[in-house]
């Protein structure tokens, strides 16, 4: 008796805790998209649109910035935006299972999962009906919006890519503190051995910093993708590659390899474990995530880097707000020895590729598309770019000019001024022409050209740019001169369909590489080359060479598609 | 009362099974009526998404209706036991709920005899507060707490065990697969413990004083108490929340080991669910993903048996 009276109890208890459960999470429905009504045309009442974005954007103040509530007086278009955090691959997954699809979306590689569900409207329609200044900014590239091969619709508008983009800023290749290569005499840094030696040298004088605090040779971003930019990638650049995700195609056959079967590639990570062995590589590398990264950046003991400005721009940010301008870092054209040419700026042609698609439940499609028309417009494109004119920039002589208190917030407040002025935050929802394009005034369409770039560099920057001869970046690395355009763009922005067997190949594979990588990074020296070859064993074992050669079917498609 | 109900059927003649069901059926049907909604409620949210199941056997594409969806029997299936990945994925399950099990077990239990024995209010109060409310932290902020604490730089453990001189250089706890299993299961004692304790304490509450006191007038100690009167009171509650748990042992979400893990350990970390993520839904293949799924699903509903079978043989007690 007393034994069924207990189990009642906590039956009941249980029952109880789960109706409470219940309880709690009943009564927060999301509203779901959709439902904002509206009617075709301008009626002079904004429109609510969702958006979804698989690129974060921390600084998003939901159009409330300045940019922000003139777009919507221009266009009557409010976006309520979502950005992905974390892994926006799952997310999109999760999207395309649901059926309820944002009104807007920008997915990047991976609208194919969104593409296969039917959630995607082709906008081949529209755009030739409703968006003159879509259709003027393409001009003869339109063809490179069509999705494949079998299905010539186009879903997304690239807004990733610019269009005659001209490089002027260099953001990646290998990092080094200012302060490093100026106590050295700034010494050539075209080589890892450079790099490893200004380091070493440097570490030796200066083993902690001002503070006692012990300073970090080289630390690496390893946390989830972003091993691809700061840990693999860097395998490409150093040793004369183009970079095509995690492919190497040979420019004259077209022949595709997995990049890490390369042989050129295997010394890289071999220099990586040499720096590890030798305590110049910071032994938290593969268990730190991205923010203890970027605290540890943020710090300023790290003096070497091999990593984009993007992905350590929040550490970097935080050192020059504190005016630490000597900790913050230049970029130098690191290969692993003078015969290669550092790839950084290999040029693809426009890109096409990711950005900004219509989805089915989209309430209105042709005020969406006069809204993604709007942006890509000079007016448009002018106001993401520079702001508001008499606020954020003067028109002196004709010529756009940014007032220097209003700049110097903008290199050094970023965050900030970001949310404020929404400056830089419309640009990847919109077409967009690159840096280096002139509009009909003859000022440029964004803000970074050469002189602009220079005046947002701080005295440091100058005084080691001048000390190398140089006025930006860019003019350390090799141009796209040097090297013959890709005809197929890059691969790793040609959308590959979700249950393809190259995708589940390459997830394999990729699982096989980001535990093998680091291993053989922080394998003792003489244990390198049995776990390199193990790593390739297993390569083969799981079907590399099928993910080659599926991969290269794709390629081929891509280059017919473009070129025909 | 319970007498008279109990004999009333005797006096009568037996009537056929059918017939007494169906009268006492209309007899209850305020109370029937009163359990339909709650009937209603588990049918459709258990039972039927059960019909997901089919994805299981076709390749399925969202957006298309069940009849034009491809069968492709049991391929899924062939791939999934196929598969090594499936097999790692399976053992640090199994590895890391079954280290859960015991040490989410007897924390627990102890902790709550332990406040228990506590005399003092004010303390005791304290006590159970500060310990359960790690409960409301999310595991994002638990792994960044874990990950500082266990960090080769200014870490407090590392630290600590300097300090003491049992080692003499920091110790990468993070970078050893073979430390991942016990870092998961700490975590969670840290996290659970205090209010997985809470069901225990409720049950010692309704242990009657009577039982206490006769026991010390039998000259018990205080251990001897806890041993023959605390323990045997709470011995339901215990065997039917392990067999509720030994249930969930295959399904032990992947928050922790997500957040936790990084590539030098995922050989360690991958979990099931994780790998129905990574290899299914991440990939749209939901197919695959439902296939990892009813997999789990049997083994739990298997698991769940053979304990509920196994402690019905021993101590009498079950669920079922």
């Amino acid at each position: 008796m007393m034994k069924t009276k207990k189990f009642t109890g906590v039956l009941l208890s249980a029952t109880m805790l789960v109706g409470l459960l219940a309880a709690c999470s009943g009564g927060n429905n999301e509203p779901s998209p959709g439902t904002n009504g509206g009617e075709s045309g301008d009626n002079g009442q904004p429109l609510t649109m969702s958006f979804f974005s698989a690129d974060p954007s921390p600084n998003w103040a939901g159009m409330q910035d300045e940019i922000g509530k003139l777009l919507t007086e221009r266009t009557g278009v409010v976006l309520d935006a979502e950005y992905a955090v974390g892994d926006p691959v799952q997310k999109i997954a999760l999207i395309a299972a649901s059926g309820e699809y944002p009104d807007l979306i920008s997915a990047k590689q991976d609208v194919a999962k969104l593409v296969d569900v039917g959630a995607m409207l082709d906008l081949t329609d529209l755009i030739e009906e409703h968006a003159p200044n879509i259709k003027a900014l393409f001009g003869d590239y339109m063809k490179r919006l069509r999705y494949s091969e079998d299905d010539h619709a186009i879903y997304v508008i690239p807004t990733y890519a610019a269009v005659d983009s001209q490089n002027f800023n260099a953001g990646g290749g290998f990092g080094l503190q200012h302060r490093v290569v100026k106590e050295l005499g700034f010494p050539e840094i075209r080589t890892v051995e450079d790099f490893e030696n200004a380091i070493r040298t440097y570490l030796e004088k200066n083993p902690t910093d001002e503070s006692g605090n012990k300073n970090i040779g080289l630390t690496l971003n390893s946390d989830d993708w972003r091993m691809y930019i700061s840990v693999t990638n860097p395998a490409f650049f150093t040793t004369g590659g183009s970079d095509d995700g995690e492919f190497y195609i040979d420019h004259e056959t077209m022949e595709v390899t997995y990049h890490f079967r390369r042989p050129e590639e295997k010394e890289y990570f071999r220099w990586l474990n040499h720096m590890n062995a030798t305590g110049l590589l910071d032994p938290e590398t593969f268990v730190q995530k991205h923010d203890q990264y970027n605290a540890k950046i943020a710090s300023g003991r790290v003096l070497g880097l091999i990593d984009q400005d993007w992905n350590y721009g929040d550490g970097e940010n935080a050192l020059k707000a504190e005016g630490k301008f000597d900790q913050t870092y230049g970029h130098y054209p690191v290969t692993m020895s003078e015969e290669y040419l550092e790839t950084s700026f290999w040029p693809t042609g426009f890109m096409s590729g990711s950005g900004v698609g219509i989805s089915v439940d989209n309430p209105d499609p042709v005020r969406a598309i006069k809204f993604l028309d709007y942006l890509a417009s000079e007016e448009g494109q002018i106001l993401l770019n520079w702001g508001v004119e008499g606020k954020h920039y003067n028109v002196v002589d004709g010529k756009r000019v940014i007032p220097a208190d209003v700049n110097n917030r903008k290199v050094n407040e970023v965050a900030n001024f970001q949310r404020e002025t929404g400056i830089g935050l419309y640009t990847n929802i919109g077409a967009h022409y690159g840096d280096g394009v002139e509009d009909s005034t003859g000022n440029f369409y964004t803000t970074s050209f050469p002189e602009q770039l220079i005046e947002d560099y701080n005295d440091a920057e100058k005084e080691v740019l001048d000390a190398y001869g140089a006025t930006l970046w860019k003019d350390l690395f090799p141009s796209e001169d040097n090297f013959p355009i890709k005809p197929w763009g890059a691969a790793w922005n040609i959308p590959i369909p979700g249950d393809h067997e190259v995708s589940v190949l390459d997830t394999r594979l990729r699982d096989i590489t980001w535990k093998r990588i680091p291993e053989a990074i922080l394998a003792k020296p003489e244990e390198f080359d049995a776990i390199w070859d193990a790593y390739m064993e297993e390569l083969e074992k799981n079907g590399v060479e099928r993910a080659e050669k599926g991969r290269q079917e794709f390629v081929e498609a891509r280059v017919a598609l473009w070129n025909d | 009362m319970e007498a008279i109900t109990a004999k009333k059927p005797e006096k009568q003649k037996p009537k056929p099974k059918s017939g007494r069901f169906f009268k006492i059926a209309l007899q209850q049907r305020y109370l029937y009526l009163m359990s339909l909604p709650f009937v209603i409620w588990v049918f459709v949210f258990s039972y039927l998404p059960l019909w997901g199941w089919t994805m299981a056997f076709q390749n399925f594409r969202p957006g298309r209706s069940f009849f034009d969806q491809t069968w492709v029997g049991f391929d899924h299936f062939i791939a999934l036991f196929s598969d090594d990945r499936f097999f790692l994925a399976l053992r640090n399950t199994l590895a890391m709920s079954f280290m859960g099990l015991i040490a989410g077990f007897t924390v627990p239990i102890i902790l709550a005899i332990l406040i228990n024995e506590v005399r003092q209010q004010v303390f005791k109060r304290f006590v159970q507060t500060v310990s359960y409310l790690p409960h409301f932290v999310s595991w994002v902020v638990v792994a960044g707490i874990v990950t500082k604490m266990l960090s080769t730089e200014n870490g407090a453990v590392n630290d600590l065990l300097m300090f003491l001189g049992v080692i003499d250089t920091p110790y990468q706890f993070m970078a050893k697969g073979n430390w991942f299993w016990s870092i998961v299961t700490a975590a969670d004692v840290w996290k659970e413990s205090g209010w997985n304790a809470i069901i225990y304490l409720a049950a010692i509450a309704g242990i009657g004083p009577e039982l206490y006191e006769a026991a010390k007038v039998d000259g018990a100690s205080r251990i001897q108490q806890i041993w023959h009167v605390t323990i045997p009171g709470i011995r339901t509650t215990i065997i039917v929340l392990l067999i509720m748990s030994i249930g969930h042992l295959v399904s032990i979400g992947f928050e922790k080991q997500f957040l936790l893990s990084n590539n030098l350990v995922r050989e360690y970390a991958e979990v099931l669910d994780l790998y129905a993520l990574n290899y299914g839904l991440g990939m749209g293949r939901f197919s695959y993903g439902t296939a990892i799924n009813m997999f789990n699903s049997v083994v739990s509903i298997l698991l769940l048996f053979i304990a509920n079978g196994t402690f019905k043989r021993i101590t009498k007690e079950s669920i079922m």
